[in-house]
């Protein structure tokens, strides 16, 4: 039987009677993430889509596990319904980009049993143009780039990727962050250096990292007075087995809060040693992890070869110093930071500047403007 | 608006996007396992492997294969390499495949 190509074929728009009530429109075809949507208007949907260089047909990606065609028009509309401005387009757009890239796996986070979700974090001058939160609250509620660029892109994994919970989405327990999870690095505060300025970009690009995540697990040290007494706790929150890194590797995630960064930059500790610093601190034993083989002998073959599998062999939580993403966000007052567990081996982070540059410092494989961590 | 305004009505919007897809037809069913080459595909998490082994224990006392032949997955949510799928096909008959979490 030879194979057949199917194209589906609807409307993007149709027309309904005056009286009916749009937002209860939208949720009867289960168009909504929970919340009511913004109805969409074709002005709000045209200056949307003029934002992100007009041609409303433009196809930029298709969403997996459904593989929607994500066009500019459908990114309008999502965003629209999401409360996003016309402006945030570029970032929405860059996000969805870097999620579709094969490295990101979005087929997987999508589906997996696993509560991740992508988190953005956006680095550069766009943070300012958009006034997106990087201060008190950042994780938190209050703030319309923030809210919206992340609900937009839950509205097109919902919509265009098919994320439905129960149906592609087999999230045992989901989490908040699937309502939206995006913040800003707090780079004014200085007392890091930038994130993307760490992987090659300058301060004047702008870009988008994404990565599968837990929600953030807070970090709380009022106490210590040094760097190596403040990155003990993280380690702590970072040294357990319940979390995808311990059992599967990968990536993760440590949001230094202002207080604590603080102390980082009056020691004149840099990101390098900090990461390598919980890189090297943060363990558990391989019989940890293995259950003392009391379910069975256990090699777990998700971790790295070269992970010693004696049950008393200290194991790091994850496998190198460049694999704890490093960002330094939140208000200025309270002494405290986040761990943020990634969901595995199973996905890569990406990084992608807004307009697919790539870094002019190098050091990182880029296709196609999207940058592999 | 007006109770005598004319309905002029609201447009509303498809989110969703459309999807351009390509059907692949089932294989045929085979009648008689016996003498066939049984791939075995194992997305390497600990209770789809269990699973699998446990299968193939039984199905190798009911049935005669010419060959069993065990394969694993890079990483359970990725998709198989195309070079172990075109290996798969190559040397194999029928596949046996499972998810367990």
């Amino acid at each position: 039987m030879a194979r057949q190509k199917t194209v589906e074929s609807r409307p993007v728009e149709s027309v309904v009677s005056d009286g009916v009530d749009l937002v209860e429109w939208y949720y009867e075809k289960g168009f909504s993430d929970g919340f009511p949507v913004a109805p969409p208007t074709p002005e709000k949907i045209a200056a949307t889509v003029d934002a992100l260089g007009g041609d409303g047909d433009y196809v930029e990606a298709r969403v997996p596990p459904r593989w929607g065609s994500l066009t500019r028009e459908v990114l309008a509309i999502n965003m629209v319904m999401a409360g996003c401005k016309p402006d945030y387009g570029p970032v929405v757009r860059a996000a969805m980009l870097a999620l579709c890239s094969p490295a990101f796996n979005l087929h997987g986070v999508q589906a997996t049993t696993h509560m991740a979700s992508p988190l953005l974090v956006v680095n550069g001058p766009i943070r300012k143009k958009l006034e997106i939160n990087a201060g008190h609250n950042v994780f938190g509620s209050g703030n319309r780039a923030n809210a919206t660029i992340g609900r937009a892109i839950r509205m097109i994994l919902l919509n265009v990727g098919g994320g439905w919970p129960g149906d592609l989405d087999k999230s045992t327990l989901g989490s908040p962050a699937k309502y939206t999870y995006c913040i800003a690095e707090n780079e004014e505060l200085g007392y890091l250096a930038p994130y993307h300025v760490e992987k090659g970009f300058t301060e004047d690009d702008s870009t988008v990292f994404v990565m599968p995540a837990e929600p953030p697990h807070s970090v709380t040290n009022h106490v210590a007075d040094d760097p190596e007494g403040i990155l003990d706790s993280i380690v702590s929150a970072m040294s357990t087995i319940a979390h995808n890194n311990a059992v599967s590797a990968g990536h993760c995630a440590v949001v230094i809060g202002p207080e604590h960064a603080a102390v980082m930059a009056k020691y004149q500790w840099t990101r390098h040693d900090i990461k390598n610093y919980l890189w090297y601190q943060a363990t558990n034993t391989f019989g940890e992890v293995a259950f003392q083989h009391r379910y069975g002998k256990v090699y777990n073959r998700s971790l790295p070869k070269w992970y010693k599998r004696d049950v008393d062999a200290r194991i790091p939580v994850v496998p190198s110093a460049e694999h704890i993403h490093l960002f330094c966000a939140g208000g200025e007052a309270g002494r405290f930071s986040a761990f943020i567990p990634g969901w595995g081996h199973m996905a890569s982070p990406v990084l992608r500047e807004l307009d697919g540059k790539a870094p002019a410092g190098g050091g990182m494989v880029c296709e196609d403007g999207t940058c592999y961590l | 608006m007006p109770l005598d305004a004319p309905n002029t009505g609201h447009v509303v919007y498809d989110p969703r996007g459309i999807v351009e897809a390509t059907a692949i037809p089932l294989g045929k069913r085979v009648a008689d396992l016996n003498g066939l080459r049984l791939g075995i595909l194992s997305n390497k998490k600990w209770n789809g492997n269990n699973l699998l082994r446990k299968t193939r224990a039984i199905l190798e006392d009911e049935i005669d294969f010419a060959a069993v032949n065990f394969y694993e997955k890079e990483s359970f949510s990725k998709n198989a390499d195309p070079g172990l799928l075109g290996e798969i096909i190559a040397d194999n008959d029928i596949v046996l495949t499972a998810i367990g979490d």
